[in-house]
């Protein structure tokens, strides 16, 4: 059958045709395409390596950014709050301080007083001393005759005297 | 809608008009139709190349013929048509029957015939060079664009280009040959796109296309000799003690050499499996679609609704067929790279590492089902 026996003619050129292909495109060819190929697959596989790295980086970036802004909210509350104590602290202070100074004048007036009151009671009873004896002189000087009726009186004066003060 | 309406009127036109161009063919046509004649026409091969629509005018194509005398170079319309070139004292003709039947022979001057070494560009030859050179550009245009663009993604022809390229280089060649993929990658690879440029081109009916070169046995078989050349000129030590001493029961190859015998019988069987395969497939798919064809011609002489019912038919058949070659076109030239690839490996397998790629299969398996 001439369809199953192959042409002489053929195979020749088939042959021949097909070797030249051959060693042009083993040459020239595929070498170029597979190495261009290989070489883009590469960068692409680079890209996105990169490109993942970068979101992660950029992620965690966001993640300290919160970090930090979220430390610094904190710090801020902190501080107000320290602020607020020390400043009830320091009117508490000033409280205490006040009043242990408004004791202490308080303290110093009263004994200022209570000194004045005695230099008082000293000098006044001196001076009713005084008063008396001068009383007394005089009663002596009048009445001298009834002198015991003048000591009498001069005592009830002083004892007047002393429940008046 | 309208597009069923569309291929609905085409069809009656086709089923009415059918019977007046068959009339009007066999008015031209003396003597009776004759399928067989028809169908080994078309799958064969020929001097010239058909001009479509005309049965009388062929492009004319060199002859060139080594005889017992030297070199003979003519153009193939000087002996179209049953004429005799007379060229000095020598005449060339071709008979149209006998052993030498539709073949240029060389009539010697004591009258006796011979048929001299044929290797003019006929039509097979002038498709093959066709294939070749559409090969190359195709190529070359992806090649070009990775020397010129670099990392750039190519774009419509080249992209599709592409794309088949790492198709069968990633999907088949790679994991096969694993570390011997350089070496053997471009071959593989021209074989891929060679049957697949002569397999489409095949299917086409006019220029460039129209030869059926892949479902010819002279082309299949030089590529699968090829295929042969690589699998045993780079065999290793491996392949072939797998030939000669393969791992079999001692009374299987020692004293008769039963297995060697039937091994050394598969050395060959492959290469020839892999010429039947493709030249059978492609043969076949080409004579579907011309039976079908004919098949209207055939019943023509039923009459004129007979005719216009087997037209309708047969072309939904001949299209729905030319479809299922396109496919095909692109499934042999894989499987026959595919095939190429298996048997290259096998040949070219230094051994020993694959009980190695065994050991690291399993593993894999197990980390896989444990995962």
């Amino acid at each position: 059958m001439e369809l199953f026996t192959p042409d002489f003619g053929l195979v020749f050129w088939m042959f021949v045709s097909f070797a030249v292909l051959l060693f042009i495109l083993y040459k020239w060819g595929w070498p170029v395409i597979i190495k261009g190929v290989e070489s883009r697959a590469d960068l692409i596989d680079k890209g996105v390596e990169y490109a993942q790295e970068a979101k992660e980086q950029l992620q965690n970036a966001k993640k300290e950014s919160e970090k930090y802004v979220a430390e610094a909210r904190k710090q801020q509350a902190d501080m107000l709050r320290e602020a607020d104590r020390m400043k009830s602290q320091i009117i508490d202070e000033a409280r205490v301080a006040a009043q242990q100074e408004a004791k202490k004048v308080m303290d110093a007036a009263k004994v200022a007083i209570a000194q004045e009151r005695k230099e008082a009671e000293l000098q006044f009873r001196n001076e009713v001393s005084s008063f008396a004896l001068d009383i007394a002189s005089k009663v002596v000087r009048n009445e001298l005759a009834d002198e015991k009726a003048q000591t009498r009186l001069v005592d009830t004066l002083l004892d007047e005297m002393e429940k008046q003060n | 809608m309208m597009k069923r309406i569309q291929i609905l009127f085409c069809l009656v036109m086709v089923a009415i008009m059918a019977p007046f161009a068959i009339q009007a063919e066999s008015d031209g046509h003396s003597g009776e139709l004759s399928p067989k004649d028809i169908i080994f026409e078309h799958l064969g091969d020929g001097y010239g190349w058909e001009v479509p629509f005309d049965h009388h005018h062929r492009i004319p194509l060199p002859v060139i013929l080594v005889g017992k005398d030297g070199f003979h170079c003519f153009m193939s319309s000087k002996v179209a048509d049953g004429k005799k070139y007379v060229d000095g004292d020598k005449t060339f003709f071709i008979p149209k029957e006998g052993d030498y039947k539709g073949k240029v022979v060389q009539q010697l001057a004591d009258g006796s015939v011979y048929r001299p070494w044929d290797i003019s560009i006929t039509k097979n030859v002038c498709e093959l060079f066709i294939a070749c050179l559409l090969v190359l550009w195709s190529v070359f245009a992806v090649a070009r664009w990775h020397s010129r663009e670099m990392y750039k993604a190519p774009r419509k022809i080249r992209g599709i280009l592409e794309v088949l390229i790492v198709f069968i280089y990633d999907g088949v060649i790679k994991p096969t040959l694993g570390n011997r993929t350089a070496k053997f990658g471009p071959f593989l690879l021209t074989v891929f796109f060679f049957i697949l440029y002569l397999n489409l081109l095949g299917l086409m009916v006019v220029f460039p296309g129209g030869a059926n070169l892949t479902g010819n046995i002279a082309v299949t078989l030089v590529l699968s000799v090829f295929t042969f050349f690589a699998t045993n000129i780079f065999g290793t030590k491996h392949y072939w003690k797998d030939i000669f001493w393969p791992d079999v029961p001692l009374w299987l190859k020692f004293p008769i050499p039963i297995m060697p015998i039937i091994e050394l019988f598969g050395v060959f069987t492959k290469p020839a499996a892999l010429t039947v395969r493709l030249f059978a497939n492609m043969m076949g798919g080409h004579m579907i679609v011309i039976v079908l064809t004919l098949l209207i011609f055939i019943f023509a002489a039923l009459g004129p609704v007979v005719t216009g019912a087997t037209t309708v038919v047969s072309i939904i058949f001949s299209v729905f067929m030319l479809l299922i070659d396109v496919l095909v076109s692109f499934i042999q030239a894989y499987v026959f790279t595919m095939l190429s690839t298996l048997f290259i490996a096998f040949g070219t397998d230094p051994g020993h590492h694959e009980e190695k790629k065994e050991a690291a299969e399993i593993k894999q398996i197990e980390e896989a089902t444990a995962a």
